[in-house]
């Protein structure tokens, strides 16, 4: 005799594709259709932020751009928030990255902080390109620059860029934000935080904000964003509202639906074990 | 960034979104000859923009050099060749001296800097009291404290959970569920945050909302 | 003779080199010559290693089109011949213009191929852990029970929208993130340490052979 198949039954068997065009359809409408919640601030951002608002004019930063194409969404709105904020404080800004897709990031970034229009490549802010190795390049880096960089992206030597005549081992370094999707920012605490003392603080994506938040608590790592989430909340701690707190919005929908999702599937499962089921 | 108007650029984002709508016909749809296409498409351009990236960081950090005068990275360059002849099995064998310098580093350069953040500190972190003195503080001291040694436990202890071991390895557990429901959270946050980046991208393509 | 080169003077090198490391950093605060020496080593050897992974695959694809294996061999012409056309543009800009990004060729297929597909790709997940939240996710003993709760409290802390929900959902997904996982996580990292230095501790003594199997044919 077979059993009569409830709603819920149904539901569990729907068709992934719909559940799929609910989802992209459902990110869609914020966009259009735009809710504008407030961001609260969290304790970590908070820090990262009032840490850069102490770098004094002529320090010099090290942006790690550790992420690639794929996670702009995530780490770029913070990224661009954290140069704007550093360029405000007259911190000189070195960046570098691990993506062969580096020279796109870098050229998003250049096209979305005003203040490079008016800043001069090689004094205020130089940018050295691709590096790769992991740990070990890390390690030298901290010994010197020159070793990992002979040039710049545009081949031009160090030594003939003024803001880096000075500027070659860990100790020449205010501090490091690594803005990153995995391991970077560990090999930063290794090979620069422990040996050196250099602060280091990470811009990351949300999952690297559980894995790092015993750092933090700990005080290895002065402050941290967590996701797109991070950028939204530096975005309003700067007051510059950008992509980050557009995509929030998209964020709020998408996980009400994860929540109704979860939600419906356990209700299924609490009904299929009354009835005796597994 | 206003919506393009040269004829190429437009073709670029054209192709972008046709890119973007190829991959997801497989989701979205089913398995097709355009999402196989899109596939091998990307991994025919990150193979090219690897090997040419590749290549121009080689002349730049080693080629360069050496010809100016650092004439010692001799060495490392004909090592990191010797990593090609992984390729050929009769001579594959030395591709391992290479190998043994990257993992001799790696291990070196690991070992000697996780001790102090990730153990230390750690340990540190957790067993001492809060300063300020309310309450919830010194509830959250005894969750992270009492937590992190069971949690500990639990991981760490190879022997069967009974007897004495079983309520603090039982308690370890449920702690440790409660960190991977937090990280299971920043996941999805992570997950749909690039969903959402393209979701824009595909408004913004077909000018439903500014560029 | 032969086992030697192959096996001992490799396992030698390794335990030499972490040594160096080790020794730089206990007793040289400065920095050691010989460990720096042997950083900038590695950093080249990466640099050039680089380029393996690509030229494997394309070993790979090449197979594929040589043995006609049905269903991928077409799209393995196309790759194969995609990769020179990216290739040659590349190198084009790379020799004549000195950076690649200048040729416009190669530029417009940087930005508009594989960025897109990059991206899109990557974000292709979220469609995945949607339909696992959806399938998967229940609630069937104690365990799962706290990783859903906790979980969803992380989910409505991160989106703004769960204050409007409920006021206490913030206050408790906070708490959630800023204490409730921190015992968990700090476990992984110091497990995961103990991990690194046991199995460290392995290859230093030649106890590990699983980075050379593959590469010694062994």
């Amino acid at each position: 005799m077979t059993k009569q198949e409830t709603i819920l039954d149904k539901m569990q068997k729907i068709d992934r594709r719909i559940l799929y065009w609910v989802l992209f359809i459902g990110l869609m409408i914020p966009f259009v259709s735009p809710l504008g919640l407030p961001v609260a601030v969290t304790p970590s951002t908070v820090d990262l932020y009032k840490e850069l608002t102490k770098v004094k004019t002529g320090e010099v930063i090290i942006i790690n751009l550790a992420f690639g194409v794929s996670a702009w969404s995530e780490c770029l709105p913070a990224t661009v928030a954290s140069t704007k904020l550093l360029f405000k404080q007259g911190a000189k800004i070195i960046f570098l990255g691990v993506h062969y897709d580096v020279d796109l990031t870098w050229a998003k970034i250049k096209d979305q902080v005003p203040a490079f229009k008016t800043l001069t490549y090689g004094k205020n802010y130089v940018y050295l390109g691709f590096y790769t190795g992991g740990e070990a390049t890390v390690a030298r880096l901290a010994t010197s620059i020159r070793t990992v960089f002979p040039t710049d992206a545009d081949k031009k030597s160090l030594d003939e860029i003024e803001m880096m005549k000075n500027v070659n081992v860990a100790k020449d370094i205010k501090l490091v934000l690594s803005s990153d999707t995995g391991d970077w920012c560990d090999y930063y605490i290794r090979q620069w935080r422990v040996p050196y003392g250099t602060p280091v603080g990470e811009i990351g994506i949300a999952m690297l904000g559980s894995s790092y938040m015993p750092h933090y608590q700990a005080g290895i790592l002065f402050g941290m964003t967590v996701g797109v989430r991070g950028g939204a909340e530096l975005e309003k701690l700067i007051g510059e509202l950008g992509e980050a707190t557009v995509t929030m919005d998209s964020i709020n929908i998408s996980h009400v639906m994860a929540i109704v999702a979860i939600g419906l599937a356990n209700l299924g499962y609490a009904a299929t074990v009354k009835r005796g089921g597994k | 960034m206003a919506y393009p108007t040269a004829l190429l650029d437009v073709i670029g984002l054209w192709t972008a979104w046709l890119m973007m709508m190829l991959s997801y016909s497989y989701p979205l749809w089913k398995e097709n000859h355009g999402f196989r296409f899109a596939e091998f498409t990307f991994v025919s351009t990150m193979l090219a923009i690897n090997l040419i990236v590749a290549i121009s960081n080689v002349m730049r950090v080693a080629i360069t050099p050496m010809t100016k005068g650092e004439w010692s990275y001799i060495i490392p360059i004909v090592l990191g060749f010797a990593m090609y002849t992984m390729l050929f099995s009769r001579y594959r064998w030395i591709s391992r001296y290479p190998v043994a310098i990257l993992v001799g580093i790696g291990f070196g350069l690991g070992m000697r800097g996780v001790l102090i953040p990730s153990v230390l500190t750690q340990v540190i972190a957790t067993i001492t009291p809060p300063k300020v003195g309310d309450p919830m503080s010194w509830l959250n001291f005894a969750y992270i404290a009492i937590g992190t040694i069971c949690s500990v436990m639990y991981f760490l202890l190879t022997y069967e959970h009974k007897g004495v071991l079983r309520y603090p390895t039982r308690l370890g557990r449920w702690i440790i569920m409660i960190g991977l429901g937090a990280y299971f959270g920043n996941t999805i946050l992570f997950r749909f945050s690039m969903l959402a980046g393209r979701a824009q991208f595909f408004l913004q393509v077909l000018k439903i909302i500014p560029l | 003779m032969s086992t030697l080169l192959k096996r001992e003077v490799v396992y030698l090198i390794t335990g030499v080199v972490a040594v160096t490391m080790f020794i730089d950093f206990f007793f040289f605060p400065k920095g050691w010559d010989v460990a720096s020496t042997l950083q900038t080593w590695a950093m080249i050897i990466g640099n050039i290693a680089l380029g393996l992974g690509a030229v494997r695959l394309l070993l790979f694809y090449g197979k594929q089109v040589q043995k006609r294996t049905v269903g991928v061999w077409h799209y393995s012409v196309w790759l194969i011949v995609y990769f020179f056309i990216c290739l040659i543009t590349g190198l084009a800009g790379y020799i004549t213009l000195g950076h690649q990004d200048k040729n416009p060729i190669y530029y417009w297929n940087f930005t508009n191929v594989y960025t897109p597909l990059g991206q899109a790709l990557y974000a292709m997940t979220g469609f995945y852990i949607f339909s696992a939240a959806y399938r998967a996710f229940r609630a069937r003993n104690i365990d799962a029970a706290l990783l859903l709760i906790a979980g969803c409290f992380t989910l409505l802390t991160n989106a703004p929208i769960g204050e409007v929900i409920w006021v206490q959902i913030p206050v408790i997904g906070r708490w959630f993130l800023d204490i409730g996982q921190v015992p968990g996580m700090r476990t992984f990292m110091i497990a995961g340490a103990f991990g690194l230095l046991a199995y460290g501790f392995r290859a230093l003594l030649g106890k590990e052979k699983g980075f050379y199997a593959e590469v010694g044919g062994q």
